[in-house]
């Protein structure tokens, strides 16, 4: 079982980033997620593999400063 | 601590003006020529069309200047307002201020939104706008004095030039018992020695028993502030409310700060965690998404750049409330305390160092090729000293140094210094060098495009090399993101009124990573929507960042996310409830159009503001060199295969660096086309008579201003 922005979801070995997020609605703005508190960009969410217990928040549009 | 005099040589008592609905109508006039101080009334029209904060300083730096006038003449002004709701306890970053002169490094006007008290201060002792011209003999200290109703002008003797030290000193000369009640706007020495000079405004952290400071950094206003000989302006307000601003609908505005703060609080530490790392998150996404500028702007990733982002800041910033406004939930503006440096006047003691935030880690530490946090503290700590903007010091020591690598200049020309990438003792030896006023710091100091006048005048540099790699636009610096693929980002930093600086527009995550304007008419909208909005902060007095940095958790199932409509629409019942002028969010875009548009005029009466001048070196566009071009082949060879359908079979990387450039500067020239259309602008890039009219700036010196440039 994973955490994603506070709901509980079923966890499976291997599973990615970049499948969590095709398992979502309306994520094709996100560009960066914190998994475990550590920052992931999406140039690493094909290959990030989600561990179980995981507690993941997905980022809002990266807006600039 | 040196003994100083503070000398009074003029004291105006007045009546204070009551602030009713976010205003106090009424504006303040200081002159250092004459030393007359003046108090008017300010016509409802102008408040009507104008709104405050940055709109009020362009009406009176527009009435106070001519289109002849230099940034170092009398008349021109410095004007500081906050804006109807600036001063709002509680509501997310409700306590800013804008700042704008003429600038020394552009020749047209430059804005600055910042943090501190003295925005709200001023507003609170009865002034919607300060205005400063004139140029003092003396040193002069400047007191707004809302307690005891009077304005006080000082000449100062034996105040230190050391931005930190002297606003403490004036902090506890003035209000010793209450030192909260103080806040001061200064520079320091170096901003009279280079054309870069910042402002500090302070606020008193009373939890750390110390002033605080935030920087109006951009386009060299600090400079003209010690040319005038002000030494300090200082502003003394006692307590502060939800009331203090009188709102029309106190409920409603108590109501609204109440939903945004409470979402800040609730979801801020899910998302960027600003309140612990400030805006330093933001270093290792740029940097993984080839953002983070590296070596001038050559590069968008180092592999070392994990050791300068909030992974490291975060156990560095020293814990404890950060706002630079009173109980702001963002709370991002942090700092480091005991930290010593390494050079300087200040080696070898503990100093506290306000920052540093993202453009800072960008400017002074990638984009030297430095992943060092603490050099990249020193850099921040004496700019803030020496009243020196870390923007433009970064990216201007970046191309000293992409020169120095390439031969265009050498040792011969910098003092015996090796200005290689990555040198850090030799950067900060050149903030030294700006604040003694010697070497050729003193040349930095002049920014890049006067840099690149004088290295090929005098050193014998190539200036079409200089000219592609001198990341300014309009004579200023740009701010720290690499635009190089996204176009809508070039449009973004090429067509901002004042210069390349991100805070009109940030559009490089929706262009180049979601592809979500593909076309120049998305683009185009996006241009005329972003650049407005964001206008309305500086209107109002408010910062940005509570408006997209946090959103709503259902922000995300809104058909255009980007917009936070949500927040918007909190933003005009905020303005509704404060003012009594009930908008919606629709109403807030035209609010801005007005100003917007009106500060382009203002750059046409300065002899700018037309096409030619929103242009780009080409480093923002594309790869310059063949070893650029290189380290991202297949990005550049894609584009020119299946963008430009251009057969690269057999071709030297030259030969493909020179067909790239012709086709992406093509491309921005018609980027340019479709936003000007938009924004209800001629081809040459000035507003049209139909524009102007439908916005009610049709003043008559406007529409003889048009006249002269061919628009009728």
């Amino acid at each position: 079982m994973i955490t994603v922005d506070e709901k509980k979801m079923e966890w499976h070995q291997g599973i990615t980033i970049r499948e969590l997020l095709d398992m979502l609605e309306n994520t094709q703005f996100c560009a960066a997620v914190r998994l475990n508190g550590k920052l992931v960009s999406s140039p690493s969410f094909d290959t990030t593999k989600i561990p179980d217990n995981a507690v993941i928040y997905i980022l809002p549009l990266i807006a600039g400063g | 601590m040196a003994e100083f005099t503070l000398k009074e040589i003029k004291s105006l008592e007045y009546v204070r003006p009551e602030i009713e609905k976010g205003y106090t109508d009424h504006s303040l006039h200081v002159d250092l020529s004459s030393k007359e101080v003046k108090i008017n009334a300010i016509e409802p029209k102008v408040k009507e069309k104008f709104i405050g904060g940055k709109g009020y300083d362009l009406w009176f730096m527009w009435n106070s200047v001519s289109g002849k006038t230099k940034w170092n003449d009398p008349e021109n002004a410095i004007c500081i307002a906050s804006g109807p709701l600036g001063g709002t306890p509680g509501y997310p970053g409700g306590g800013k201020s804008i700042v704008t002169t003429i600038s020394p490094l552009t020749g047209i006007p430059i804005d600055s939104n910042v943090g501190g008290y003295f925005g709200p201060y001023t507003k609170f002792s009865g002034f919607d706008v300060l205005q400063i011209t004139g140029k003092s003999d003396a040193q002069i200290v400047v007191l707004i004095d809302g307690i005891d109703s009077k304005i006080k002008l000082y000449e100062a003797e034996g105040l230190t030039d050391d931005s930190y030290t002297l606003s403490a000193q004036l902090t506890d000369y003035f209000d010793k018992e209450k030192p909260v009640n103080i806040s001061v706007v200064s520079t320091g020495s170096a901003a009279k020695h280079t054309e870069l000079g910042c402002l500090n405004f302070t606020w008193f952290d009373a939890k750390r028993k110390r002033v605080r400071y935030k920087q109006a950094g951009r386009g060299g206003i600090g400079t003209v502030f010690a040319h005038k000989n002000i030494k300090a302006v200082v502003a003394r307000w006692g307590s502060v409310s939800m009331k203090s601003n009188n709102p029309a609908d106190f409920d409603a505005m108590k109501n609204v700060t109440k939903l945004h703060a409470g979402e800040i609080n609730e979801l801020d530490p899910k998302q960027n965690r600003m309140a612990l790392v400030g805006t330093t998150h933001l270093v290792p996404i740029m940097n993984d998404h080839d953002c983070l500028p590296v070596n001038n702007f050559k590069y968008g990733q180092h592999p070392e750049a994990h050791n300068i982002g909030e992974a490291v800041y975060e156990h560095i910033f020293d814990k404890g409330f950060d706002g630079c406004w009173r109980g702001c939930a963002v709370a991002c503006a942090h700092g480091v305390k005991d930290f010593v440096p390494f050079t300087g006047p200040y080696k070898g003691q503990k100093v506290f160092v306000d920052g540093p935030e993202y453009e800072t880690v960008a400017g002074c530490g990638s984009n030297l090729g430095v992943f060092d946090p603490f050099f990249i503290l020193e850099m921040n700590f004496y700019c803030d000293t020496y009243g020196l903007d870390t923007i433009s010091i970064g990216t201007g020591i970046a191309f000293v140094m992409e020169c120095f690598e390439m031969g265009l200049i050498t040792k011969e020309h910098t003092g015996g210094m090796d200005l290689s990438f990555g040198n850090r003792l030799n950067a900060l030896e050149l903030l030294h060098q700006m604040v003694r006023g010697e070497g050729f710091g003193m040349i930095v100091g002049k920014g890049i495009r006067k840099m690149k006048a004088i290295f090929a005048k005098d050193f014998g540099a190539d200036a079409a090399i200089m000219q592609d790699i001198g990341m300014e636009s309009k004579g200023l610096e740009f701010s720290e993101y690499m635009t190089k693929e996204s176009l809508a980002q070039q449009g973004g930093y090429g067509m901002a009124l004042k210069g390349p600086q991100h805070d009109e527009a940030w559009l490089i995550f929706l262009d180049m990573v979601h592809n979500f304007m593909p076309t120049f008419e998305n683009k185009a909208e996006a241009l005329h929507w972003f650049p407005m909005f964001r206008t309305w902060f500086g209107l109002c007095g408010l910062c940005k960042l509570p408006w997209n940095d946090i959103v709503p958790e259902d922000n995300r199932q809104n058909p255009e996310p980007a917009k936070v409509v949500k927040h918007v629409g909190w933003y005009a019942d905020f303005f509704s409830s404060i003012t009594g002028r009930k908008v919606s969010p629709d109403d807030l875009i035209p609010m801005s159009e007005a100003v917007y548009n009106f500060q382009r005029l203002f750059n046409l009466k300065m002899g700018y503001g037309t096409r030619e001048f929103d242009t780009l070196p080409y480093r923002a566009v594309g790869p310059v060199t063949v070893d650029e071009y290189l380290s991202r082949i297949e990005r550049y060879d894609k584009d020119l295969t299946e963008n430009y359908k251009v057969d690269i079979t057999g071709m030297e990387i030259a030969q493909k660096v020179a067909v790239l450039r012709k086709h992406r500067e093509a491309r921005y020239e018609q980027l340019k086309d479709a936003v000007y259309k938009r924004r209800g602008w001629t081809s040459n890039g000035i507003p049209t008579v139909e524009t102007v009219k439908r916005l009610g700036i049709d003043f008559p010196d406007v529409m003889e201003l048009l006249k002269a440039n061919g628009v009728e």
